[in-house]
């Protein structure tokens, strides 16, 4: 089909290089443009009005472009100068004098097949600058966006390679909220970011975010914003660059888990073990009411021991036999496990055992130049971040050739390629009992190493059941998760009868994906792997557009300016996963290991079905834009999209926008407003589309074997028979998910174009959401439900920004600018009988999340604490409760029926965001420059789930927080029956701490664990010095820029784990199961142009 | 220039619209990857491996319905639901660990507890499996009517099996036929009362299954008669299940063809390398190594294994006897049990709170009952093969959860890696089978039956049949301190006296098999059972039961998972009425 597909392309092709030979009189003008110092401009863009025929700036200024008859006039662009448009007249030869820009209504902004210039543009888009956004040291460019543009928010974590969250405009679908991602013109498969995530970031000409129902010319990917990337291509004279940074991640000090410390560890068992009431009995002969520990000793207060574990042992005194060194064994091949295990009683900070300061490194080199016949841009980068974490890191090798051949003055090919390979070994971030996780659950009495060189761990009595983060880190030395990717697109673009431009453009991406990982026996901790293993996984994915356009552009009786566009496009994604695994290896040494050296049993390999898949999708575009005097402007545009996910009936869909803008200012009566440079109010209202993550398979109906699940011994043999099982339901019915989207807003620059403001308000309602369907358990709901368009959101929002140019004197000019964004997100309707779906289930609460009609997407749900019991008479005069007793949690009784149940669970946080706000600062000073980027998320709810492990003392006996010692909910006298028990402290913080977990403690999901998750974060503080040119004329140096910087320099939050920056999905999110935190950096960095 | 248009544009039109028409109509057609379309199945060989797929479901494990908290909620052998809740045991662990477990245990569950709606979604996913047999056998042409005869029996054992499963637990649910399916869309349907339903779907496989089956862990005609009797048991028609029984201890032969009989050994029931013996009526099949990672092992009682000190596993410490469990096993001077409740009056000695390096000597005259020492590991005394219990060391969190350890789902040291799973992350994915009914479980619902309309002097007989396996002192635990004492029934005085030590025989004989608390719901005595025993638990040093109340009227059954109520809304009301009291 593929190649039968680009036959026909090539057909297409071939007629319009046919067509376009054609040529009609003209003459040459040649000129030399200069800037404000009279220095010639390298670069600099000349068009002729009207037409698409473009020439760039030599070295030294000069250009010489051939003028169609009939055209009179030539524009002429650079970044940072004001466009200037000069008639032609009979001159040929033409001086541009150029100034720099004050205002950005010139800049060319890519909006979907097309670009125009801002002050054209009726929709609702963000650029980002490009120079802020390389600012950001970070391995992924998605969270180089963070702070960018209004109604982008970004979630990001600390750990290196690591995919963010981005939102435009909040959340409005259960499934993939990831933005569409264009590369040069060639689009990503749905859902991933990851084309944009290891982009170098030298590489990158511009950034814009198609925000509204404009995108509508996406159709089908438009819905959750489109986010369009340019790469740099070669202009002017022939240039060399260096641009590197070289800096040091800091990492949290001093204890950011809170723990307790040994001693305070084992008073706590004590005062579980009196509060519970587990003691020795009064009519014990010995030690009445004592507590017995196997750690601390039997009494009433307890000792460190000197030995945590001795084989079988625990608790043990320094002079037992059982601590002689000949008796260890950690090696399972010589026998039995025998471990000597000193007690740290000075406490292990685990944490910083696995996170230390580490280096941050890029090189990038790049080559380029161009004249009015070629353009070459050449690129490599070199990109290291070591994790703060152990052994996680992502080192990046990446090159771009990116070229463009004016083979004629109206045929223009070209091609960029961009190829990469990474080693990205990472941590399962945010996920209960990863690494993170477990720094803070590994207790601190814990060693590091035992006596016998082994790893310490939680293996003995009272010590938890953490596995030792230190031993996992250490061993996944050796595990390695390698990318390789070819993105890259071919294009040709002619321009014929005058107005008329054809494009074709053929592009994709590769993906290669592999790696291996070994599973080591453990001894250390107190739930240990009883075999090694080792695994190899390989993922294939790719994805391609072949997009042709035909453009018509013409200017009618002057004041009529009509563009108009059709296209066709096909598109194709595909995917494949292979993995092995083998257990049970003679040896652990990581170089013996491979899939065919382990042992015959235990061996599993396979597909990953879910990764099996071909997705085809067609489409026709059009789109027009008409301008009258440059002051009424109407824009259409409309897709028609096909796609195989959806059954033969349902396949195809209608997506289009119109959008309107009234350039005010233009007005004769606006004109005596003074202040007031420019004011462009724009409306659009557009119908857009989604297939979320519907995947290839969701219109069949299936049956499937697996091993586990439909295979059994009914033979009786050990082997077991073969079975099928109904694996899914197909949809033959299901469609587009719709997004209907109103937005209205206004750009205006004023005080003498001091000022640029930029307002959004808008509305996106999401009919037919997507949505996996759910069912009784009748259905028989082990076979996969299919995705169904009965869900209803709703999104309405404001995005503001502004900046602020000032120019205090000749040497010291500033910009400020800021950014806001603020949604309010409303499930309107959820399908099926419940109304609602829950998600962030965990074992130990049950779900943690439910999305419910007329709430917000992602809010947590459960029990909501109104105060601790303080004694019997509070208990009796309060709505009955299970397990209610002093010192416990009082749950409001919200349906006010005198009983907490299941129907008291309320919505009790938000994860979405009041607003977010970012701010860019930059100052020049005569050589000096600083910049500075803050973001900020306020009045978002964050569920801290790892205060579950760490405030409840019944969670494994894993390290706890200290203050649970004097500021849990402590009895005053023991002795009196339970029920009558009061508290020394009756403004305890925490419940009591008893060795059980209670439906009035920790048995059930309450909003003891939510936390306000606003921060403000100053993401990147730089200082920059610019050498002076003549001083370094000799160097051979024509450019050098030495800078100092410093990311993530500073916090501030209420937020109590260790960062409130917690990424999730997009029906859940802001779950904090162990998020990596992001580091502060230094840096200090070069830029070099020769 | 118009001319210069038409040149252009026809051209490149016609190409456009060749693309977009000639591609439109196959380029978006895609197969589906990966898996079988209805088709391939809808045929004899492909029924026969969807009735395979409804036979593997029985080990509570492979269904992608509801894992959220892993196979232990929906374990076969049912040691939350029947066990931990009957007070045969408790469990065990750490108090945080799996701690949904712990208000089933208190018979307090809310119905949003997670373990109840994932028990619910796997049982109904084995329901529907077994419905697929019996749609797709009607759109295969390539069956004979022996063949549906003979495929529809088997898949309505099975569908019987997994709604009786729901039954206990739920007491009314929805009854789901092979005419209900998602497709349809009507699948929702009220809770009733299904055990009639269940009745004739096993009353149709007693008449239709085969004596025997080539592959002996199929049903056949004797499990199904063994299954409709026991679920007259539940309907109290005492009579059917009567006269059932006696046919069955008559004639009953396993699906290899083996007359029904106790084994010799007592412990050989749960010993995988003697599984399927005579006693096994019938069992979910269980198996290791096969290349599945252990997927078809037991890997509901994964958890259930002596924690930590060189035992057997490393994981994790669940499902520990109760002190009244371990109690009960006390006999008197005629090796018979107390039934009047005294066992209860003090604890048979135990090494709470004595760590395993302090000496401790077991109990070496108190009289038990020698099936004490098959059931549950007290320090002491030999744990099958692995040497002398240690106490404290094998036990995760001794104070909170006592100081006994199961048995029954084990394995031996010898079996390690042949019987046990070497590619799972524990020794506790065994091959051993779980019994869903054995022999001596019907020599004593035969029992019951008689007790209840036929004889007494029958009953004791079979009660007697039992316990006389345990006389032999050859059936003791090898090497055990222990005071080992069994006495015969001489005679059942009364109705009265003869339910009692009926209902207490099945406590030892069947104890920590998932029974218990359904029984206790069957006989209508939970609270008169479970209230004392939670009392006795809490004062003997199990703080989990402390303050726990079993309440008639409500604790008989768990509650209707709170999920499922809310999935099976019609207009605006949901077709599932909520159990009394929740």
């Amino acid at each position: 089909m593929l190649a039968k597909l680009t036959a026909r392309g090539m057909a297409l092709t071939l007629s319009v290089l046919l067509f376009s030979t054609v040529v009609f009189g003209q003459k040459t003008v040649t000129g030399r443009v200069t800037g404000p110092d009279s220095q010639p401009i390298v670069g600099a863009t000349i068009s002729i009005k009207g037409t698409t025929v473009a020439t760039v700036t030599s070295a030294s200024g000069d250009f010489s472009i051939s003028v169609p008859s009939g055209r009179n006039s030539i524009v002429v662009s650079s970044v940072g100068f004001d466009e200037q448009e000069i008639t032609i007249g009979n001159a040929t030869t033409i001086a541009v004098s150029m100034k720099e820009r004050i205002s950005n209504l010139n800049e060319i902004v890519v909006t979907g097949y097309t670009a125009q210039k801002k002050k054209e543009i009726t929709g609702a888009v963000s650029v980002v600058s490009v120079k802020d956004l390389k600012s950001i040291p970070t391995g992924t460019a998605e969270q180089m966006l963070q702070g960018q543009a209004s109604g982008v928010t970004i979630i990001g974590s600390g750990s290196p390679g690591e995919g963010s969250n981005v939102f435009i405009r909040g959340i409005t679908t259960f499934g993939n909220v990831a933005p569409l991602v264009i590369v040069d013109g060639v689009q990503s498969a749905p859902g991933d970011l990851s084309t944009l995530r290891d982009l170098s970031a030298n590489d990158i000409e511009s950034v814009q975010v198609l925000k509204d129902a404009q995108a509508a010319i996406y159709g089908a990917r438009g819905s959750t914003g489109v986010i369009i990337v340019t790469t740099k291509r070669g202009r002017g004279k022939n240039t060399i660059t260096y641009d590197g940074y070289y800096g040091t991640q800091r990492v949290l000090p001093g204890n950011p888990w809170h723990k307790a410390t040994p001693q305070q560890m084992a008073d706590l068992l004590f005062l579980a073990a009196f509060n519970t009431g587990q003691v020795k009995a009064d009519t014990a002969a010995v030690c009445p009411g004592c507590v017995v520990s196997q750690q601390y000793g039997t009494g009433m207060t307890p000792v460190l021991p000197d030995y945590i574990r001795a084989g079988g042992l625990s608790g043990v005194s320094a002079s037992n036999p059982a601590t002689d060194l000949s008796l260890y064994n950690q090696d399972y091949a010589k026998g039995p496990i025998y471990l000597i295990v000193p007690a740290n009683k000075t406490g292990t900070d685990w944490f910083h055992a696995l996170f230390k300061p580490a280096p941050i490194q890029s090189h990038t080199l790049t080559a380029s130049g161009g004249s009015d016949k070629s353009a070459y841009l050449f690129s490599f980068n070199y990109f290291n971040q070591q994790g703060t974490l152990l052994n996680t890191y992502l080192k990046r090798y990446a090159a771009r050739i990116n070229t463009l051949f004016n083979v004629k003055n109206n045929v223009r090919v070209g091609e960029n390629l961009y190829a990469f390979y990474k080693d990205n070994p990472r941590i399962g971030n945010n996920q209960e009992g990863n690494a993170v996780n477990n720094t803070g659950w590994e207790q601190p009495i814990i060693p590091l190493y035992n006596s016998g060189g082994g790893f310490g761990g939680t293996a003995g009595s009272e010590l938890g059941n953490s596995s030792s983060p230190y031993a996992n880190q250490v061993r996944a030395k050796d595990n390695k998760n390698f990318d390789w990717q070819i993105q890259g697109n071919v294009f040709a673009e002619v321009d014929f009868l005058k107005h008329f431009t054809a494009k074709t453009l053929f592009g994709g991406n590769l993906d290669n994906n592999y790696g291996f990982y070994h599973n080591y026996r453990s001894y250390e901790n107190a739930e240990n792997s009883a075999s090694n293993g080792y695994g190899e996984y390989a993922s294939y994915h790719s994805n391609w557009n072949f997009t042709n356009t035909l453009s018509y552009s013409n200017i009618f009786a002057k004041d009529h300016s009509v563009k108009v566009l059709v296209g066709y496009e096909a598109l194709q994604y595909r995917a494949r996963q292979l993995y092995g695994n083998r257990i049970n290896y003679f040896s652990d040494d990581p170089n013996y290991l491979n899939l065919n050296t382990g042992s015959n049993t235990g061996q599993s390999n396979g597909n990953d079905v879910n990764q099996l898949y071909s997705i085809h999708g067609t489409a026709v575009l059009a789109k027009i834009d008409y301008a009258y005097k440059d002051k009424y402007l109407v824009g259409l545009n409309g897709r028609r999209d096909g796609n195989s996910v959806f059954g033969a009936n349902s396949r195809y869909g209608n997506f289009g926008s119109v959008s309107v803008g009234w350039v005010a200012s233009e007005e004769e009566f606006m004109k005596n407003i003074a202040f007031i440079n420019n004011l462009k109010i724009r409306g659009s209202y557009g119908i857009l589309g989604s297939i979320s993550n519907v995947p290839a398979s969701n219109q069949f109906t299936t049956y499937n074997s697996g091993g586990g699940n439909s295979y059994y011994d009914v033979g009786l043999s050990g082997t077991p028979t073969l079975g099928f099982y109904a694996a899914s339901y197909g949809n033959a019915s299901t469609s587009w998910e719709e997004n209907e989207i109103l937005d209205i807003g206004f750009d205006a620059t004023v005080l003498k174009n001091k000022l640029d403001i930029s307002f959004d308000w808008y509305k996106k309602k999401i009919n037919g959401l997507l949505f996996r369907d759910q069912a009784a358990a009748t259905a028989g709901v082990g076979a996969t439900l299919p995705f169904v368009n009965i869900g209803d959101m709703q999104n309405t929002g404001v995005d503001v920004s502004a900046t602020y140019r000032g120019k205090v004197n000749n040497d010291l000019s500033f910009s400020i600018g800021a950014n806001f964004g603020t949604y309010k997100n409303t499930i309107v309707k959820i399908p099926g009988a419940a109304g609602f779906f829950e998600t962030a289930g965990t074992h130990n609460t049950g779900n943690q999340v439910r999305n419910q009609t007329g709430h917000p997407v992602g809010a947590f749900y459960g029990y909501h604490i109104i105060g601790i019991y303080q004694n019997a008479d509070d208990v009796a005069k309060s709505p009955t409760e299970t397990d209610a007793a002093p010192g416990r949690f009082k749950y409001q009784d919200v349906d006010n029926n005198g009983k907490i149940d299941d129907n008291d669970r309320m919505f009790y946080g938000n994860p979405n965001p009041d607003f977010t706000l970012g701010i860019n600062l930059s100052v020049q000073y005569k050589r000096f420059d600083f910049s500075m980027v803050m973001y900020g998320s306020f009045g978002n709810d964050v569920l801290n789930y790892t205060r579950y492990f760490q405030d409840f003392w019944p969670q494994f006996q894993n390290a706890k927080s200290g203050a649970l010692l004097t500021d849990s909910w402590i009895p005053a006298d023991r002795s009196l029956p339970r029920a009558q028990w009061t508290a020394v402290n009756p403004n305890a913080k925490y419940p009591i701490v008893e060795n059980n977990s209670y439906f009035s403690t920790n048995g059930v999901l309450n909003d003891f664990y939510n936390e306000n998750g606003s921060y403000f974060r100053c993401k990147q503080m730089m200082i920059g010095y610019n050498f002076n040119p003549s001083l370094l004329k000799k160097a051979g140096v024509e450019k050098a820029r030495l800078y100092f910087q410093a990311a993530n320099l500073f916090t501030i939050t209420k937020y109590t784990g260790l960062d409130p920056e917690v990424a999730g999905s997009a029906s859940t999110f802001g779950v904090d199961y162990g998020n990596y935190p992001p580091s502060k950096t230094l840096n200090v960095g070069v830029s070099l142009t020769f | 220039m118009n001319k210069n248009i038409l040149k252009f544009f026809i051209p490149v039109a016609f190409c456009s619209l060749f693309i977009v028409y000639a591609c439109k109509k196959n380029y978006l057609d895609v197969p589906n990857t990966g898996a079988l379309d209805p088709g391939l199945v809808a045929n004899k060989i492909g029924v026969a491996g969807v009735l395979v797929g409804a036979y593997a479901l029985l080990d509570g494990e492979g269904s992608s319905a509801g894992t959220n908290n892993g196979p232990w909620a929906t374990s076969s052998s049912n040691w939350v639901y029947g066990s931990v809740a009957g007070g045969d045991a408790h469990k065990g662990s750490d108090p945080g660990d799996q701690n949904l477990i712990t208000p089933i245990e208190q018979w307090n569950a809310t119905p949003a507890n997670g373990y109840l709606d994932q028990f619910w979604q796997q049982r109904y996913d084995g329901a529907q499996r077994a419905n697929d047999v019996l749609r797709l056998m009607r759109l295969a042409t390539d069956m004979t009517p022996a063949d549906t005869l003979e495929a529809a029996a088997e898949a309505r054992f099975l569908r019987a099996h997994y709604h009786f499963e729901l039954a206990k637990a739920f007491n009314k649910v929805p009854w789901v036929s092979e005419d209900q399916m998602y497709t349809a869309g009507n699948f929702l349907t009220p809770n009733i009362d299904v055990l009639p339903a269940v009745e004739a779907d096993l009353a149709f496989a007693y008449a239709n299954l085969p004596e025997t089956q080539a592959q002996g862990g199929r049903a056949n005609k004797w499990a199904a008669a063994c299954y409709l009797a026991k679920v007259y048991m539940f309907e109290k028609k005492f009579n059917e299940a009567k006269d059932l029984f006696t046919t069955i201890i008559a004639n009953g032969q396993t699906a290899r063809g083996q007359k029904y009989a106790l084994t010799v050994q007592f412990e050989d029931n749960f010993n995988p390398a003697m599984k399927n013996s005579p006693e096994s009526v019938f069992a979910v099949q269980m198996s290791v190594n096969d290349g599945t990672g252990g997927a078809n092992a037991n890997q509901g009682d994964a958890l259930n294994f002596p924690y930590g000190g060189g035992a057997q596993t490393d994981c994790c410490g669940f499902f520990q006897p109760s002190f009244s469990l371990a109690n009960s096993y006390k006999v008197d001077a005629s090796g018979l049990p107390f039934l009047d409740g005294s066992y209860n009056n003090t604890d048979l000695k135990n090494d709470m709170g004595i760590a395993s390096a302090t000496a401790y000597t077991p109990d070496n005259t108190t009289p038990v009952d020698p099936r004490i020492d098959w059931t549950m590991g007290r320090r002491g005394i030999p744990f099958l093969d692995w040497g002398v219990m240690p106490g404290q060391s094998w036990i995760r969190n001794q104070a909170a959860a006592g100081p006994y350890v199961s048995i029954k789902h084990t394995f031996y040291k010898s079996q390690v890696g042949t019987y046990t799973d070497a590619s799972a992350w524990s020794n506790g994915f065994t091959a051993n089978n779980y019994n869903l009914i054995r022999f001596a479980d019907i020599l004593l619902m035969a029992a019951e039956a008689e007790a209840e309309v036929g004889s007494l002097a029958t009953a004791m007989t079979y009660v007697n049949m039992v316990r006389q396996r345990m006389v032999n002192t050859a059936t003791w635990v090898p090497g055990s301190p222990a005071n080992y004492k069994i006495g015969l029934y001489t005679s059942f005085p009364d109705q009265a006296y003869a339910r009692t030590a009926i209902r207490f025989e099945r406590k030892l004989e069947l104890a920590t098999e998932g029974h218990r608390f359904f029984d206790l719901t069957r006989w209508g005595i939970g609270a008169a059972e479970l209230n004392p025993y939670a009392a006795h638990e809490a004062t003997a040093g199990y703080g989990s039961m402390s303050g726990v109340t079993y309440t008639t009227g409500k604790s008989e059954y768990l509650p209707i998972p709170q999920n499922q109520i809310d999935l099976s809304n019609v207009d605006g009301a949901s077709v599932l009425t909520q159990n009394p009291g929740y």
